[in-house]
């Protein structure tokens, strides 16, 4: 398959610090995200993929084209939406995503289409026509999402598009990050220092720590089910009733919160949900739910 | 916050791409252009921006309308104001304007963080440096010219000797064109280090006129004293005594201490192209700079 992003033995230091270090990578069309903590390397990693800052060694391709000789290229066909504030609080968001658009090469009047386009998708609707200076968070960081998508780039650079919105507006953000990796059909690259985040967006993720790879799989390796089961029961003292008796029956449990975390053996011989439904009705407790026990990304970084 | 309609009408519309012409860097540089150029007049933005520079360009070419009235009126056999001592005369307008007008064009995008959107996008930062830089000479040729373009119609309308006011005219111009290089270089240079635009417009004032009243104090007194010597070398230290300096060269208008001899009026004309030079490449490698940040 064709590699959107290719990096091999990229290095930057500044001076002192070591920003990238010998960093190999490669992502595929669809969803990526980048992983990091602050400082691990993130948005040097993006100035250089936007051929803004050279790196020190190595090389690195973005859409088949080099960082170095062909940035101008690359700029044309990448959105980028920064992690800091980039809007002109006097400047309504209409205005800005023409004008941006043009900046990327569009002609006057496709910018101001693309433009009605991209904000219709990222949900500003009346107040695109309002200064920017008024927005809420949310309401900014879809402006500066629209930008990013103003010139129909074929590669989206998002850069903590999360970054200090509230839970619901958290939600709605990757909502709308993840339509525009499957709906538009473009490839994303998103970073955060929350992993959970792009477990839910991302089709393949790389771990950076002090700019050096520490992992990249695809999400799903990283939440097969580990074949352990979670069960929920209700009742008067259902959690330990419950817990033992399943011990008794031959299965390790443990308690997990609210939950019991079952590890039957596959040896046992028995069906462990038969097991789980029939213990549950012999001690008369409701059972809430059963569920399979993925792994997080959490737990994955701190294996490494 | 509203609602992001995730389902229905707008999500089913579906995203459409586009496959329409893309321009070059040229054309992207023309249009950065064009729109700081507007800004700089606050054409394209709010209503209440609009109002200083207007303002000022009212004021500026105020006097030029009444002097072109006064002609017509009383028939003048010359014009009661030279074309190069014009822009002398309005100095504290156009320090005004430049000084408040430049932030626009280079404060604004460093103060909100525009300039990493501009950054990311195909034209190179020494670009963008250009088309801002040549958005505010165009501008402030604007301020300069059509006061002197106003007189010289009015001029030549009433019957003044053509070729006696073209050449005049014409000498204003190549000066206003040297000022306005030299005030754009020293105007874009303060604003484009600085992310305040107060700051920008009380730093660049006070080197324009500050300076220009240092100079011009210098001057009268070396003047008075005997040593117009002293007042030719302080006459390189400010635009607008530079300016002053060229136009007693060029023209038969008096000023202080005016540059003697071939040498001191090569060095006064080498001096505004110095300093225009010198604001252009500090522009350039400010923004080369911050790119690489």
């Amino acid at each position: 398959m064709e590699q959107v992003i290719r990096t091999r033995g990229l290095t930057k230091d500044y001076g002192s610090v070591m920003a990238l270090d010998d960093l190999s990578l490669d992502t595929r069309p669809g969803m990526s995200g980048l992983v990091g903590a602050n400082g691990a390397g993130k948005s040097t990693l993006i100035k250089v993929l936007l051929g803004l800052v050279p790196p020190s060694s190595g090389e690195a391709t973005v859409l088949g084209l080099d960082v170095i000789k062909d940035a101008a290229a690359i700029r044309a066909r990448v959105g980028y939406l920064p992690e800091h504030d980039c809007l002109p609080p006097d400047v309504s968001a209409s205005d800005f995503v023409v004008h941006l658009g043009m900046m990327s090469g569009l002609p006057r009047v496709a910018a101001r289409e693309r433009a009605a386009e991209v904000l219709r998708h990222v949900g500003l609707a009346e107040e695109r026509y309002r200064p920017m200076g008024g927005y809420s968070t949310g309401m900014k960081q879809r402006a500066k999402l629209a930008q990013a998508l103003a010139h129909d780039p074929r590669l989206v650079l998002l850069d903590e598009p999360t970054n200090g919105l509230d839970p619901a507006a958290r939600d709605d953000m990757l909502g709308l990050v993840q339509r525009v990796g499957q709906d538009f059909g473009f490839s994303v690259l998103v970073t955060s220092h929350l992993l959970g985040e792009l477990e839910r967006v991302s089709d393949n993720v790389v771990i950076l720590d002090s700019g050096r790879l520490l992992r990249a799989s695809q999400t799903r390796d990283f939440l097969d089910a580990t074949g352990t089961l979670l069960v929920e029961v209700i009742g008067e003292d259902a959690q330990a009733r419950m817990g033992h008796a399943l011990a008794a029956a031959g299965v390790p449990v443990q308690a997990r919160g609210g939950l019991l975390a079952l590890d039957p053996d596959p040896e046992l011989g028995v069906d462990v949900h038969d097991l789980i439904r029939d213990t549950a009705f012999d001690l008369g407790v409701g059972l809430v739910r059963i569920q399979a026990d993925h792994r997080r990304i959490e737990d994955v970084f701190a294996d490494a | 916050m509203p609602e992001v309609p995730r389902t229905g009408v707008i999500h089913d519309l579906g995203y459409r791409p586009y496959d329409g012409p893309r321009n070059g860097s040229g054309a992207i540089a023309w249009a950065l252009f064009l729109s700081g150029f507007r800004n700089a007049f606050g054409l394209g933005r709010s209503g209440k921006s609009k109002v200083l520079p207007f303002l000022l360009l009212g004021l500026n070419l105020l006097p030029a309308v009444i002097v072109v009235g006064a002609m017509t009126l009383f028939g003048l056999d010359e014009l009661p104001i030279d074309y190069s001592r014009y822009a002398s005369s309005t100095q504290i307008l156009l320090s005004i304007f430049v000084a408040a007008q430049a932030p626009v064009l280079f404060s604004r995008d460093l103060r909100h963080g525009t300039i990493s959107l501009y950054l990311a996008r195909p034209l190179s930062s020494a670009a963008y440096a250009v088309a801002r830089w040549a958005a505010l000479l165009a501008a402030t040729l604007v301020f300069l010219l059509v006061p002197i373009i106003a007189l010289y119609v009015g001029a030549v309308l009433s019957e003044l000797d053509f070729w006696e006011q073209t050449e005049g005219a014409a000498k204003a111009i190549l000066l206003a064109v040297l000022l306005a290089l030299g005030l754009t270089g020293i105007g874009g240079l303060i604003a484009s280090v600085s992310v305040r635009r107060g700051f920008a417009v009380v730093a660049t004032i006070a080197v324009l006129l500050l300076g220009n009243g240092v100079v011009t104090a210098v001057q009268g007194i070396a003047e008075v004293q005997g040593e117009p010597r002293i007042g030719e070398v302080a006459g390189l230290f400010s635009p607008y005594s530079l300016y002053r300096g060229g136009m007693a060269a060029l023209t038969d208008n008096v000023a202080l201490t005016p540059p003697t001899g071939a040498a001191m009026t090569a060095a006064y004309f080498g001096v505004m192209v110095l300093v225009a030079a010198v604001g252009f490449v500090g522009i350039l490698v400010r923004y080369r700079r911050i790119a690489g940040r």
